[in-house]
């Protein structure tokens, strides 16, 4: 079975090999622990929305919405928090709101049958109207709870606490993908959605569950961004939803579903963040970081395109 | 009717070929899917181009249409060299192809598929469409097919799509049409209809290749017959130096003493799908039935009988608005798949790419699908225990694969099809639903495919088989219920079923 | 040779199921437009007078103009969504270009050059190499905003020469009246329609659309024909963004942030099937118009322009869960 492991992250290791070969030529300091934790912790908020975004791909959906509901999530945890003094009723708040949204968005694509690219643009319009009719400003950390900042910036032998959760559900939703019935179920579901009907599966319940989690994992990251900044930024998050989806395909799944692993996904978000710090590190302009991503996507799906085209033959 | 074979020599003489194709090879990488191939037309005649799936037929077909490029071998068309590189060649040659799956635009009106491949303009380079209008109704009206040029062509039933392609090929002026199974999905009368058409054709002086299985047809139609096999030529003769026996001996190379395998007197036990005063928006009107363990329960009807209506139907794929489906006693809810499954009935669909394949991924994910469940605890699939399953059925059903790791769309027909039929197998089923269980199966393969279908039978399941193959529904069914417009109008004991009182009762 | 069975004299046409089918989708539009349109009329006293009308008509004229485009793309069975960067990019050599020569006409001919060279690469990438257009143009998407961020230094160019002519093409009305952007809109319309409709080419993107398999039976070459779809499109946005240029007055890095899905958003909300090879322009542009009737009364009635998001993202869903319903009936 060629679930895990096929040419195409074989050819992704290498050219994350290449690239911190290069930089750190260039740039001696990249291997720093302090760079390296860096990276990790860049990589951290997108992974964690990558492994949901990678089940709704393989289910053959997808989420644009992410990127305006991360904002908003962060704002209602950390005002929810302002107000409760609750780390724990925040919390929930929080991924009670950013489930409600994955749900939405699961109901609107399997009940009402729009289409989920359609469907998710418009709901990331309602959360980017609505993030603004809910806070003009930054929501600023009032309660000062330290075990809200520790989820940002706290470590845990030795290892920044948003890469703990990170790697914790990557590891979740790796096993869940690759060693359940729910996982394969979710690849027949987007390789055939009526062969999966016929054969007994509940297609429209499993991709709801997909967008759910998908919802989830926006809620987590939300909280660790807000904590990171020590504030709900409604701002925040614009374009993330097309990072997220850059790593995802990246990493080789395909967009038409049924194709795709949770490790090319997190070799893809680890290429596009060496990248960014790269740039960063050799103090180039910073604003490469929005082109470098436009290029490298385009570039492994047009590599992932030839080397099937010379498999088939 | 094919002229008496003994004058055409004289007449061949007369009049250079439409179409000479000499040494034709192509090869696919792996393959060999031509080798060495003629084909040489008259004008006026129609010539038949036979052969099993995977002969070679389609290869060629797509050559002349420029569909492909040939690696070797020339193309002469009213004498004279040509390239067929892209089909606007093939068609500026006046050589056009009519191919099986339906090549119109679902949106388009009937009228401007007609023209679809050259637009009729004005002096500004607009389209005519007053013309294109006029001139299809008038070009329908000539060849005696009743449908409206302002219809939208995605609205009307296969048949009259495939007469629209057919009455597309005079539109222009072909001197070359080639027709590649035209009859799959006509009823008698269009069957009739499109014969006239043909020699109409003829008549014009306008070489036809007539690519068919049906030797009944081919025997009517036909003047000349060529026979592929394996991408090789193996015979280009008159008709009338054929009978059905030679013709099948050339195609497949030996001869099929028993097509159906029957092991005789199957021992039918109790019922176990019931169906009553069942019916849908769609189609289905007041339909009722019984099957029973053990039996092969044949369902036959012309296209738009509903045959396919009601076996998506009875697995609770679509939705029904009256009636009762019962399931070993339980009845099942409509509309719901899982419940079905669970309760053991489960579908062999017509369209094996659209809603049985999942053509991307490995043949054990694709066989052990229903029954993964089987394979797990507490959600975990146990892919030991999964594989060796998938390998037994494998090794029992002689699937012809690599490995099953292979990726299903490398298969052919066959194989795939014998793939889906154990996905069910491994399920443990009641009642099996088979809608066309062979369609796109070559003929080695579709005895293989009859004769698990039997054996199932045999092993106790009730087989539910939907079929507009004639052949297939006697050879196969213990029992036949025929369909027409949603209803079934008739029933037989297989002794008492006879060709003509079946299609008595599909027609009515 | 055979006779030709096609030169046979015309008979009467019945009126084309096709136009009338058609015609449903965009009447049910045009009356949700007067809905619209008679809501705010009775809610508000300023809604219905000819300045707000023509107003709205000239805010309308930037996504009209780049939708039709982007509704090309969509018929011919591929997606544009590079079109929001694409605005704001093109403004970088019209203005740097005017600045330098003093010449509109020199201006515009760079901005041409930038969004033809855009729609070539956006067509060559998804037409010829095949890769999805999704994904390419969500990088070219990337690549032009970060390009245009990276030329200007994240701060706009001032227009320096302030040419009378450029001010006009963005500010200007007819007779006083009608803005120039939406006259140019309305032209613009009626022309592609024309082209869509009665220019073989026009249908051959349908038919490409459509079914891209049959397409090529039919000797057309659907990798060009997607090719010019996506330099069209490119070239309808470099239209757009020149208008808007005109109407800010500079090269604006934030211009056309989210455009593209403005633009997307009331496409499909016209009709324009995201599969290909349905819709029309007419659906197109009352779909534009009804979501910039809604942002423009919400307005009106002083609800905070955030409320025009969330209430637009509400109306597209409902609109297609709609016609999905509809379809599902029939």
């Amino acid at each position: 079975m060629s679930l895990v492991s096929d040419r195409s992250q074989i050819v992704l290791l290498g050219i994350l090999a290449l690239l911190c070969i290069a930089i750190s030529l260039a740039a001696p300091q990249f291997y720093t622990g302090a760079n390296v934790i860096a990276i990790l912790r860049q990589c951290a908020l997108v992974l964690i929305v990558a492994t949901g975004m990678t089940m709704l791909l393989v289910a053959a959906e997808v989420d644009l919405s992410v990127g305006a509901s991360l904002a908003f999530t962060g704002c209602v945890g950390m005002d929810v928090t302002n107000r409760t003094g609750s780390l724990v009723l925040g919390t929930l708040a929080a991924l009670a709101f950013a489930g409600g949204v994955g749900l939405f968005n699961g109901l609107v694509v399997t009940r009402l049958k729009v289409n989920s690219l359609i469907a998710t643009i418009a709901t990331m319009m309602m959360l980017q109207g609505g993030v603004y009719l809910y806070t003009r400003e930054a929501v600023q950390n009032l309660h000062q709870i330290r075990a809200f900042t520790e989820l940002g910036a706290g470590y845990v032998g030795g290892l920044p606490i948003p890469v703990l959760i990170a790697a914790l559900i990557f590891i979740a939703g790796f096993v869940a993908l690759r060693f359940t019935t729910f996982g394969r179920y979710l690849y027949a579901v987007g390789a055939n959605g009526k062969a999966a009907r016929l054969s007994g599966l509940r297609a429209e319940r499993l991709k709801l569950v997909a967008f759910l989690a998908t919802g989830l994992l926006v809620g987590v990251a939300g909280l660790i961004l807000a904590s990171l900044m020590n504030a709900g930024q409604p701002t925040a998050g614009r374009g993330f939803e097309l990072t997220v989806i850059a790593a995802v395909i990246l990493g080789g799944t395909s967009l038409s579903g049924g194709r795709g692993t949770l490790v090319g996904t997190l070799l893809g978000v680890l290429v596009l963040k060496v990248i960014d710090n790269g740039i960063i590190i050799l103090r180039w302009n910073q604003d490469l970081q929005m082109v470098v991503p436009g290029v490298v996507i385009i570039l492994a799906t047009w590599l992932d395109l030839v080397r099937r085209r010379r498999d088939a033959r | 009717m094919p002229a008496d074979p003994a004058l055409r020599p004289a007449a061949e003489a007369a009049a250079a070929p439409a179409l000479e194709m000499r040494g034709i090879g192509k090869r696919f990488p792996g393959v060999i899917a031509l080798e060495d191939v003629d084909l040489v037309l008259a004008p006026g005649k129609v010539h038949a181009l036979m052969g099993e799936n995977g002969a070679g037929k389609s290869t060629l077909i797509k050559i002349m249409a420029g569909v492909y490029g040939k690696d070797a071998g020339s193309i002469r068309i009213g004498g004279r060299e040509t390239e067929l590189r892209t089909p606007r060649d093939a068609l500026a040659q006046g050589l056009k192809v009519v191919f099986q799956e339906i090549a119109l635009i679902g949106e388009f009106t009937v009228a401007e598929n007609i023209f679809l491949e050259q637009y009729p303009v004005g002096r500004a380079g607009s389209i005519d469409w007053k013309r294109i209008r006029g001139e299809a109704a008038a070009l329908f009206a000539r060849i005696g097919f009743d449908v409206d040029p302002a219809a939208k062509t995605g609205d009307l039933p296969i048949s009259q799509q495939q007469m629209v392609e057919i009455a597309r090929a005079l539109a222009h002026e072909a001197r070359i049409v080639v027709m590649d199974e035209p009859t799959s999905s006509l009823t008698p009368s269009e069957v009739a209809l499109l014969f006239a058409v043909i020699r109409r054709l003829t008549a014009l002086g306008i070489a036809v290749v007539y690519v068919s299985h049906k030797l009944d047809e081919v025997f009517e139609i036909a003047d000349e017959v060529t026979v592929l096999r394996d991408g090789r030529h193996i015979s280009t003769k008159p008709i009338g130096a054929h009978d059905h026996d030679s013709l099948i001996h050339d195609m497949i190379g030996r001869r099929i003493e028993n097509l159906f395998p029957r092991s005789r007197g199957h021992h039918k036990g109790e019922v176990v799908l019931s169906v009553s005063n069942l019916s849908t928006d769609a189609k289905l009107k007041d339909v009722a039935f019984e099957a029973r363990a053990g039996e092969v329960l044949g369902f036959f009807g012309l296209m738009g009988a509903g045959r396919t209506e009601l076996a998506k139907a009875i697995v609770g794929f679509d939705p029904i608005r009256t009636g009762t489906i019962a399931i070993g006693g339980r009845p099942l809810k409509p509309h719901d798949t899982r419940t079905g499954v669970s309760l053991g009935i489960g579908l062999l669909s017509e369209d094996r790419k659209g809603e049985g394949l999942m053509l991307e991924l490995p043949v054990q994910q694709n066989m052990s699908l229903a029954a993964l469940e089987n394979f797990s605890r507490a959600g975990f699939v146990e892919e030991g225990r999964e594989r060796s399953a998938v390998q037994s059925f494998v090794d029992r059903f002689r699937v012809k694969t690599p490995s099953l790791a292979q990726p299903i769309k490398n298969l052919s027909g066959g194989n795939q099809q014998k793939v889906l039929i154990a996905r069910w197998l491994m399920r443990g089923l009641k009642v099996i639903v088979v809608d066309e269980p062979t369609r796109g199966i070559d003929v080695g393969a579709k005895s293989e495919i009859f004769a698990l279908l039997d054996r199932l039978a045999g092993e106790g399941l009730a087989v539910v088989m939907m079929t507009s193959e004639m052949p297939e529904l006697l050879g196969l069914s213990d029992r036949i219920l025929v369909m027409a417009g949603g209803r079934i109008t008739a029933g037989f004991e297989r002794d008492a079923a006879t060709q003509e009182k079946i299609l008595n009762a599909a027609i009515g | 040779m055979p006779q030709s069975v096609s030169s046979l004299a015309a008979a009467p046409a019945g009126p084309s199921l096709l136009r009338r089918l058609a015609r449903r989708n965009e009447i049910a539009l045009l009356l949700s437009l007067l809905a619209v349109i008679a809501f705010f009329a009775l809610a508000s006293d300023t809604f219905l007078t000819t300045r707000n009308l023509t107003n709205v008509l000239g805010q309308a004229a930037l996504p009209l103009v780049a939708g039709i485009g982007v509704a090309i793309v969509f018929i011919s069975g591929e997606v544009d969504v590079s079109i929001g960067s694409l605005v704001a990019a093109i403004a970088i050599p019209l203005i740097t270009i005017m600045n330098a020569t003093e010449s509109f006409a020199l201006g515009v001919a760079g901005a041409l050059a930038l969004g033809l060279a855009v729609g070539v690469v956006n067509g060559y990438l998804a037409a010829y190499l095949g890769i999805n257009s999704l994904i390419v143009t969500l990088g070219t998407l990337f690549i032009l905003r970060g390009g245009v961020y990276l030329y200007t230094g994240q701060r706009a160019i001032p227009d320096d020469v302030m040419l009378e002519s450029f001010f006009q093409l963005g500010n200007g009305r007819l007779f006083g009246v009608v803005p120039h952007p939406a006259v140019i809109a309305v032209i613009l319309l009626i022309a592609f329609a024309y082209f869509l409709r009665h220019r073989p080419f026009g249908r051959q993107l349908y038919a490409v659309g459509g079914n891209p398999e049959v397409a090529r039976l039919a000797g057309y070459n659907v990798r060009r024909v997607k090719f010019v779809a996506f330099v069209i499109s490119a070239l309808l946005a470099t239209i757009a963004g020149i208008l808007l240029a005109s109407r800010l007055g500079s090269a604006v890095h934030v211009a056309g942030l989210g455009f593209e899905f403005q633009v997307v958003a009331a496409v499909v909300l016209g009709g324009v099937s995201l599969s290909g090879g349905v819709g029309s322009l007419a659906g197109m542009a009352l779909g534009v118009l009804i979501l910039q009737f809604v942002s423009n009364g919400l307005g009106m009635l002083n609800i905070a322009t955030e409320w025009q998001l969330v209430i637009t993202g509400g109306i597209i869903i409902a609109a297609v869960a709609f016609d999905e319903l509809k379809r599902r009936r029939a």
